[in-house]
């Protein structure tokens, strides 16, 4: 099923770095698809989140004339939140540790968020 | 130059983001999203963020406009967004199966912002409401003990729009409008 390849990409990318410590795939209204975070996260509040960050950040970088988003990056002193499309019609929502090696995030971030896309 | 700020709020589908783009004199942002739940809510795309625009009025004063997402799971954006308000519209969508649940669901959610500010409520969608009826919305009202502006409007329309805008306004300084005094008159 697509959810548990979905479910796989997560494992696999929360495996790749300790860095990386929960991850979620959600569709752009904000709607969990999938998820490996905490118990004490709230899958909606997540999803919710993450639908509105991205969609904000779209059309900030259309007005203010940066083209197409790419990502958007948020950072408490406690460590990261990284939100990439995933396709068209999903988000996938990493959080990293305040300690992460950004450059090795991004990239395994990016590599499966284009797997995901191709399973949404 | 003065900046006011109001916040149009209400269950999915009632109109929030129409309202704005009718009322707008700025292309608007909108942050709509392809909803997955499109079927149940009555269609096919959905704010996920917010709306954004603004009414530029003669005296050079701007009200700036914000839309709230409709879903409960948003919430956390009706926060942000009454942040600095001075007041507060509702829509209700009058078709919906249960909608004076819907109106009392939003005074409740936002009672601490209406009771610092104030709010005007517009019933929509009732051109496809078989017996509109806003009795129900008064007396739940009356019942959240609020004595505000209520009637129906058509977010399309841009008359009926800025009739809820105004009597908004209205409520907050009953002086906006009023006519300059006349001159004294004699006549009873």
């Amino acid at each position: 099923m697509r959810i548990d390849m979905i479910d796989s990409v997560l494992s696999d990318l929360n495996g790749s770095s300790a860095d990386i410590e929960a991850s979620s795939v959600v569709s752009t209204d904000g709607l969990i698809i999938a998820a490996q975070l905490p118990s004490t996260m709230d899958e909606d509040r997540v999803g919710a989140m993450s639908a509105a960050m991205l969609s904000l950040g779209d059309r900030t970088a259309q007005e203010l004339g940066r083209g197409t988003l790419d990502q958007v990056l948020v950072k408490g002193d406690e460590g990261y939140v990284l939100m990439i499309h995933a396709g068209p019609d999903a988000v996938l929502t990493v959080l990293a540790k305040a300690s992460a090696r950004l450059g090795l995030v991004f990239l395994d971030v990016k590599r499966a968020a284009e797997s995901i896309a191709k399973l949404v | 130059m003065h900046h006011h700020k109001i916040i149009f709020t209400g269950p999915v589908g009632s109109g929030k983001t129409t309202a704005i783009e009718t009322l707008s004199d700025v292309p608007v942002v909108c942050t709509d999203q392809r909803a997955t739940d499109s079927n149940e809510i009555g269609k096919p795309n959905t704010t996920v963020a917010m709306d954004y625009g603004k009414i530029l009025l003669k005296s050079g004063e701007t009200i700036h406009l914000y839309g709230t997402p409709g879903q409960d799971r948003f919430d956390f954006m009706w926060d942000i967004l009454t942040e600095g308000g001075i007041g507060l519209i509702i829509l209700v969508d009058d078709s919906n199966t249960n909608p004076s649940d819907d109106l009392a669901r939003f005074l409740t959610a936002f009672s601490d912002f209406i009771h610092q500010t104030a709010v005007a409520i517009g019933v929509t969608h009732t051109d496809i409401t078989v017996l509109p009826d806003l009795q129900r919305y008064h007396r739940l009202l009356e019942r959240f003990e609020l004595c505000c502006p209520l009637f129906e409007a058509d977010a399309r329309d841009p008359r009926d729009m800025s009739r809820l805008m105004e009597s908004l306004l209205l409520s907050l300084d009953p002086g906006i409008h009023a006519p300059p005094p006349e001159d004294n008159d004699e006549t009873t």
